[in-house]
């Protein structure tokens, strides 16, 4: 199974999934569907900056973390590009799949009955305080 | 993996694996619980759930809620070493089923739930014991409140016998991801459950406890039904609170259930359904009976289904689907048909691009959500000098490398400059597929597909290819994508292991439409002739 799977992604072009661009009618809105292609593309934004990612993440990355990353991220960001190829003009982006609105409780704090067993889950307290580190202000 | 199956015609549906040579008319396996010791069997006439049928033998005195526990427990026991499917066992449940005898003694009323032993995925907050998430990042962590779901089926009686090993925080579809534990499949022990409510579907499958909560983001309760032979249910996104249910992708999340029997599933479904005022993205709408479409299959008539409209997705029968889930996907076809639906293709164009855009969108909201794990207020915490240090190092130790990917390549898809290029058209990709899916759903009652493009697989065999795991998704992300509702129960086999592994079949409804998969689901159940899914693992128990 895992050749299999290998077969569905690397290979390029397997016969199901080329380059084919069909014209298909959803709803009353033309769209253009690039059959899904699992073959690699290069993407015209610059490649993932792992070590930067890694900063905005406030994950510590080893350097062998970071070579062992790199190349699997940039491959399934590449195949993530092929939604680029997609015409996608006219539609709208659909936040989430409910469409129920007025959902939203009244504003009025409530007291949450177990603080003994919220605090209990804190690494380090001292009473009243979580206690962390100094930050430090980069230069 | 390639099964060579032929496809016969329907009525060799017995040339499946058949666990005893007697052919049996109808599962009947449900209608006595599975215990070790010698018990009396409850009457023939009782429903096929398992639920229901403890009930039964409570109320009926047959047996009591401690004699119940300590079997279960006891199997637990004998097949944890070999699975593995719980990071924690709870230590209260002799105490709960005892104090619950007290209560039948007494003549006071009890629960629907009563008795019923549940596996709960660790992602899933209760409060008297750990939940870990799979991750080492929350090791020992104990919530301070249970999880509505939880906290409903125990106001009706169940009870918690422990919390389930998955893929961590969700991520990943073998629980080898967990960093605690790899779960074997009950089937063959060297091959994966599936994920990431792997621990939980492997537990009903063993028959530890008699129903289980997962979480469904991309698939995570319908493939591993799949792969488990068990009954895995999604239901519609809001159909259950996600309180308590530790976030992956909120836009997709929710809270599923895994019975041995559809029963089961629609049982636990209707004890934790509902609209919570803790859950902003919960509906209001109002939840119909679920227990009341599981009719005994002799008040069926022949064609019990006639009418019904069954739209079979034609790209999931493409290549890239092994033959034998393809055989046994048409072998269920043809059992539809006998029912009396009306069969037909669908295509939905868009369906392989709900792949990478699942992907954007799940690993874009899974890098906001795990950004609260810093080490600070609660889960294991580095020592640093400096507080970027200490989130940083507390983060590193704590996740593993799948999900540190995954936070990365979202970080990556929601920096500035790169919103519009994924998340955003990801969305927009969503917005197809919703379509797509109404319009097929507005010309068919229910559609149908493979719930995996194979078997259970074994164990490391995908470990080092993310997009070749990713791939196996592809029945499943749509679904989570429109928020619709689905149920995976088993179909019938494909070769592999020493008796065969599990097929799952996957029937998709219209919204809140739950109600109309389960009945048809029980049906589809109760008239499969010739199939029981039992793991060999447990047969030996099973025939005492």
């Amino acid at each position: 199974m895992g050749s299999r799977g290998i077969l569905l992604l690397k290979l390029a072009p397997p016969k199901h999934y080329i380059f084919n661009k069909n014209t298909i009618s959803i709803s009353s809105s033309k769209v253009v569907i690039r059959r899904c292609s699992t073959t690699t593309t290069r993407s015209s934004l610059q490649p993932p900056d792992v070590l930067r990612l890694a900063e905005t993440a406030r994950i510590s990355l080893t350097s062998q973390e970071v070579e062992e990353f790199g190349p699997k991220i940039r491959q399934v960001i590449d195949w993530f590009g092929q939604l680029q190829a997609v015409d996608l003009n006219s539609i709208d982006p659909a936040i989430r799949a409910d469409t129920e609105t007025d959902n939203l409780r009244e504003d009025m704090p409530k007291t949450f009955e177990n603080r003994e067993a919220m605090i209990a889950a804190v690494p380090s307290y001292e009473e009243p305080y979580i206690k962390v580190p100094k930050v430090l202000n980069k230069e | 993996m390639v099964s060579t199956l032929h496809h016969h015609p329907p009525r060799s549906l017995s040339r499946f694996f058949s666990s005893s040579s007697t052919t049996i008319k109808s599962r009947s396996f449900h209608s006595k619980p599975i215990l070790c010791s010698d018990q009396s069997p409850s009457s023939t006439s009782s429903p096929q759930s398992q639920i229901l049928s403890i009930r039964h033998s409570l109320l009926s005195r047959h047996v009591t809620a401690t004699q119940l526990a300590e079997s279960y427990l006891t199997r637990l026991k004998l097949t944890e070493p070999h699975l593995k499917s719980f990071l924690h066992v709870s230590e209260h449940v002799l105490k709960q089923a005892e104090s619950l005898d007290h209560r039948i003694d007494r003549n006071e009323n009890i629960g629907l739930l009563a008795g019923v032993l549940v596996g709960v995925k660790d992602n899933i907050c209760t409060m008297d014991m750990p939940s870990t998430a799979g991750s080492r990042v929350l090791e020992n962590y104990r919530p301070p409140f249970d999880a509505t779901a939880v906290k409903r089926f125990k106001e009706l009686g169940g009870i918690v016998v422990g919390k389930t090993n998955m893929d961590e925080f969700g991520m990943g579809s073998t629980t080898e991801a967990s960093a605690f534990q790899v779960t074997a499949n009950p089937w063959d022990l060297s091959r994966v459950p599936g994920g990431s409510s792997g621990g939980s579907a492997a537990a009903v499958s063993a028959r530890q406890c008699v129903v289980s909560l997962g979480s469904d983001t991309g698939g995570s309760v319908r493939q591993p039904a799949s792969f488990c032979g068990v009954v895995g249910l999604k239901p519609t996104y809001g159909r259950v609170s996600r309180y308590g249910l530790m976030a992956y992708a909120s836009s997709l999340d929710v809270i599923g259930c895994f019975g041995s029997s559809v029963a089961d599933a629609g049982i636990l479904l209707s004890a934790i359904s509902g609209h919570d005022r803790l859950d902003a993205t919960s509906s209001k709408r109002e939840v119909p009976d679920f227990t009341s479409q599981f009719i005994s299959t002799e008040l069926l008539g022949s064609k019990p289904l006639k009418g019904l409209r069954v739209g079979l997705i034609r790209e999931t029968l493409d290549n890239g689907v092994d033959n034998g889930i393809k055989s046994a996907v048409l072998g269920a076809v043809s059992h539809l048909e006998e029912l009396g639906c009306t069969l037909s293709e669908v295509s939905l164009p868009s369906f392989p691009l709900g792949l990478p855009a699942y992907y954007i969108l799940a690993s874009s909201e899974s890098s906001s959500n795990l950004s609260r794990y810093d080490g600070v207020r609660y889960g294991n915490q580095a020592t640093a000098d400096e507080l970027n240090a200490l989130y940083g190092d507390s983060r590193a130790k704590g996740f593993g490398p799948e999900v540190k990917m995954r936070i990365l390549m979202g970080t990556y898809g929601l920096s500035a400059g790169y919103y519009d290029a994924y998340y955003k058209r990801a969305q927009q990709v969503r917005t197809l597929i919703q379509k797509n899916f109404k319009t097929a759903l507005d010309e068919n009652d229910i559609l149908i597909s493979p719930a995996a493009p194979s078997a259970a697989y074994k164990i490391g065999e995908k470990k080092n290819d993310p997009l070749a795991m990713y791939a196996g998704d592809i029945m499943t992300v749509n679904v989570n994508l429109a928020g619709l509702p689905a149920l995976v129960l088993p179909c019938g086999f494909v070769e592999g292991g020493a008796a065969g592994l599990p097929v799952g079949l996957q029937m998709i409804g219209a919204a809140f439409d739950e109600e109309k998969l389960l009945k048809v689901g029980h049906i589809f159940e109760q008239t499969l002739q010739g199939c029981r899914f039992i793991p060999p693992l447990i047969a030996d128990c099973d025939a005492q």
